[in-house]
């Protein structure tokens, strides 16, 4: 018994913290620590993986609250990296909440989209030297103060150029939003704490179309704004019904989420509740924060996991095909967390078994918790499921430091930033710097894709890859945006287990058109360009 | 009847409502008692009213709870939506269940019951941990006592979110079901706790057990016709849910169940019907706080 024991310990990875040691060192500055007197202190912000000067390493972006820049860290290798923030031209200060990343203009050189209570940043990549702020020259300045959150780009008509998506949370100001204890919607368990969602005016999520050069809002023609009644916070987006149409699934804080179906005439419908996406499995909203898509089952189908409130379960929305999808939380191994707040999520496959596993963020929106003397506290620790051949066994207690330490968190992010085999995640933290987590890369093999297209969007934004290895076809997508309000690197990541060969690697670009790959050695990163015809 | 009573009954009548209430608050309970006893029937019904009031405040200050019960009842029955009437009807409840507690301390102190008592008094007020301690103690001093264990399995999963809890109020369910196997409910909590621990298989049993037990429970219909639908039995699944619909028309959990069932069954039609019932349940009730509430989203 206990050898047996010993040895499924030692499967378990140990998840280190080593941003101290790797350079990530500036305090994120969010709101209250004691206290928070407003919603706008709970929800930021988001972080990025972005390889901004293409030198194959993921530099790493950190958004922030009002009494800072966000940061970008160049990866200088060797698990390093430098605050390039003055240097590229980073200075604006403000409430940050998202990010999302992209190559709007089709120049080679990923572009940044950072969201704010206020105006929202467009971030042009200037040959990998320097970010200049174009959002008014592209046409996106907003006529008002906006809560935007999660954002995305996607080319949702396929015409090779970038849209974008951006969620909006509420209507927000200083002036008149009640103070803690005002109604019965400021209190949580007895005690006052900031007003909201509930009782703050809903806001319309919006939608910006690429044309002439610029973005212009189609928020109403395309029926994006048509749902009134949500909290939206993070954004995701994928083929969820397979018909080669970007979809995008919005979730939202104490009402139902939102899936947007798209319906291939430049029109979206809100189809989450028949589709079985909006509510829990007992007809409930639940208070979503980050989103995360991914064939867990090798079925060929993107499935959902939504992040929710203390009390409540996290979500998983199994997709039973053609996007239709029933909540699959508890006999999936989900039905056990109740005291977390989750935020950043993603599926990511630590051990490259070839099963994607799942990590949350969480961290208490409300400070004031640790006042009660209960078993929910403020800082709370991340969780980590193994993806044990489609059901999800928690191993957070057993894969170190990393993962037993808490932390108010919201983003997080994943990337192989040194490209040694493993996946790391960033994760902003409030009022703390952020964590870069790592675990030793193991035995198995994997290999790391980056897309290119050429008729497509050059960022390959809505790409499709399957991969078939080792008796095992695994199915992803390259998107914009995702987990809560941050961008995982546009890279893929594959585990391949034990096999050291790849049978099939199938590229489906956005537009329909197909391309196979016979990738010659495995363990090492691919570029893959969009042949033309 | 005599004629004496006859003659008095027609004196009391006659005497003024207002000096009989003015009387009772100067503190002349014993002496008003009667008189107000029969301004009740007064066709007058704001004197009635008033006189009940005052008949009402005077016996149970008195701790008369066993006369006055009966006021307040009529009281509420002619009365129903009146604050006043509404007031000294909690006022009465609340007296009489303090004076209830306080004799049953007085005279069976060593009694289960007590610690019943102060266990489910704990749980209303949040206080979980002492509550928890208080129903152990009950348990010990009569194991056999129906839904003791039932209450402190559910106290167990509120006062902690630690998985552990889970197994821990498993078996205080259990402990109920060895005590009164009929116990739908017992039953049915036993199912979902399993199924959180991940065994779907075990759930499942209890899941159907408790449906037999009782065809009206909605939570275990609903969880039946879900194993219907994973076995792909969409006609079965559909029938409970249409029960469970039946059961508890304003239900959320079973029109939405039911609008799956549908969905999957590929009857759209019918699932849109469902959706439609779902949305009108969902709408969040017209009143005070839903107006303050519009008012601040068309700021």
């Amino acid at each position: 018994m206990i050898p047996l024991l010993v040895l499924l310990l030692a499967q378990n990875p140990v998840f280190r913290d080593i941003a101290p040691a790797a350079g990530l060192t500036r305090t994120i500055p969010n709101g209250g620590t004691v206290t928070k007197k407003y919603i706008i202190e709970t929800t930021g912000s988001g972080v990025a993986w972005i390889d901004y000067d293409n030198d194959g390493l993921p530099d790493a972006f950190v958004v922030s609250g009002p009494e800072s820049t966000s940061r970008m860290y160049h990866n200088e290798g060797q698990g390093k990296f430098r605050d390039a923030t003055d240097q590229l031209g980073l200075d604006r200060k403000g409430w940050g909440q998202g990010v999302c990343a992209g190559d709007f203009d089709n120049d080679g050189f990923t572009d940044l989209f950072v969201t704010y209570w206020g105006q929202n940043s467009l971030l042009r990549n200037v040959g990998g030297k320097r970010f200049e702020d174009v959002t008014a020259k592209m046409g996106l300045t907003q006529d008002r103060t906006r809560y935007n959150t999660g954002c995305a780009f996607l080319d949702y008509d396929n015409d090779g150029h970038l849209d974008l998506f951006v969620a909006n949370y509420l209507k927000f100001d200083f002036a008149t939003t009640p103070p803690p204890g005002a109604n019965p919607y400021c209190f949580y368990r007895g005690i006052a704490v900031n007003c909201g969602p509930r009782g703050l005016p809903f806001d319309r999520n919006l939608l910006y179309h690429a044309e002439n050069g610029k973005f212009r809002d189609v928020s109403k023609e395309s029926g994006i704004e048509a749902p009134s009644g949500n909290y939206a916070l993070g954004v995701l987006t994928g083929d969820f019904n397979g018909d080669g149409l970007t979809d995008i699934f919005v979730a939202c804080d104490q009402t139902p989420s939102i899936l947007y179906i798209n319906q291939g005439n430049g029109k979206f419908e809100d189809e989450a509740l028949l589709r079985g996406a909006a509510l829990d499995e007992n007809g409930r909203a639940m208070s979503g924060m980050g989103a995360a898509a991914a064939d867990y089952l090798h079925t060929g189908e993107l499935s959902i996991f939504r992040t929710n409130f203390s009390d409540e379960l996290e979500t998983l929305y199994r997709n039973r095909g053609k996007g239709e999808f029933e909540d699959a939380s508890v006999e999936s191994g989900l039905g056990q967390n109740t005291r977390f707040v989750g935020w950043g999520c993603g599926f990511f496959d630590f051990d490259n078994d070839g099963w994607p596993d799942l990590l949350l963020v969480n961290g208490h929106a409300f400070p004031e918790v640790d006042r009660l003397n209960i078993d929910i506290k403020y800082h709370q620790r991340p969780i980590l499921y193994r993806n044990d051949r489609g059901h999800f066994v928690d191993i957070s207690e057993t894969s170190g430091p990393g993962i037993t330490t808490g932390h108010s968190s919201r983003g997080a992010a994943f990337a192989d930033f040194d490209n040694d085999g493993s996946v790391e995640v960033l994760v902003g933290n409030q009022n703390e710097p952020p964590s870069l987590l790592k675990t030793t890369p193991g035995k198995n093999h994997w290999i790391s894709l980056r897309l290119e297209g050429t008729r497509a969007n050059r960022s390959a934004i809505g790409a499709k890859v399957r991969l078939t290895a080792g008796g095992i076809s695994q199915y992803a997508e390259v998107r914009s945006g995702g987990s809560y309000l941050s961008q995982n690197d546009l890279r893929l990541h594959f585990g391949l287990g034990s096999a050291t060969k790849i049978d099939k690697l199938e590229i489906e670009w956005p537009g329909g058109a197909r391309q196979t790959e016979t990738p010659a050695t495995v363990d090492r990163r691919l570029t893959i360009v969009e042949r033309r015809p | 009847m005599p004629a004496t009573s006859l003659f008095l009954i027609a004196i009391l009548a006659q005497t003024d409502a207002g000096t009989l209430i003015s009387r009772a608050a100067a503190g002349e309970c014993d002496a008003v008692d009667a008189p107000l006893q029969l301004q009740l029937s007064n066709r007058d019904r704001q004197s009635a009213r008033l006189a009940g009031l005052a008949l009402a405040q005077c016996r149970i200050g008195a701790k008369h709870f066993d006369t006055a019960g009966p006021v307040v009842a009529q009281m509420e029955k002619e009365f129903p939506a009146d604050p006043d009437v509404l007031y000294v009807a909690a006022n009465y409840h609340q007296k009489a269940w303090n004076d209830a507690i306080y004799r049953m301390y007085q005279k069976a102190p060593a009694s289960y019951r007590v610690d019943q008592l102060s266990a489910e008094v704990f749980e209303t007020q949040g206080k979980l941990d002492e509550a928890i301690v208080e129903y152990r103690k009950a348990i010990a001093k009569n194991p056999k006592a129906i839904n003791l264990h039932y209450r402190l399995a559910r106290v167990l999963l509120q006062q902690s979110h630690e998985p552990a809890a889970l197994e821990a109020a498993r078996k205080e369910f259990v402990a109920e079901l060895d005590l009164n196997p009929s116990d739908a409910v017992a039953e049915y909590q036993v199912a979902q706790i399993l199924l959180a621990q991940g065994k779907k298989a075990d759930a499942a049993a209890h899941h159907e057990k408790a449906a037999q037990l009782r065809a009206d429970f909605p939570e275990a219909l609903i969880a039946v016709a879900k194993l219907r639908s994973d076995a792909k039995r969409y006609s079965d699944a559909i029938s409970l849910l249409e029960r469970a619909v039946q059961v508890q028309p304003r239900s959320e959990i079973a029109h939405y169940n039911l609008m799956l069932a549908y969905r999957n069954a590929g009857r759209a039609a019918d699932a849109q019907r469902e959706k439609a019932e779902l949305d009108k349940i969902q709408k969040p009730p017209d009143g005070e706080f839903t107006d303050f509430l519009k008012r601040l989203g068309n700021k």
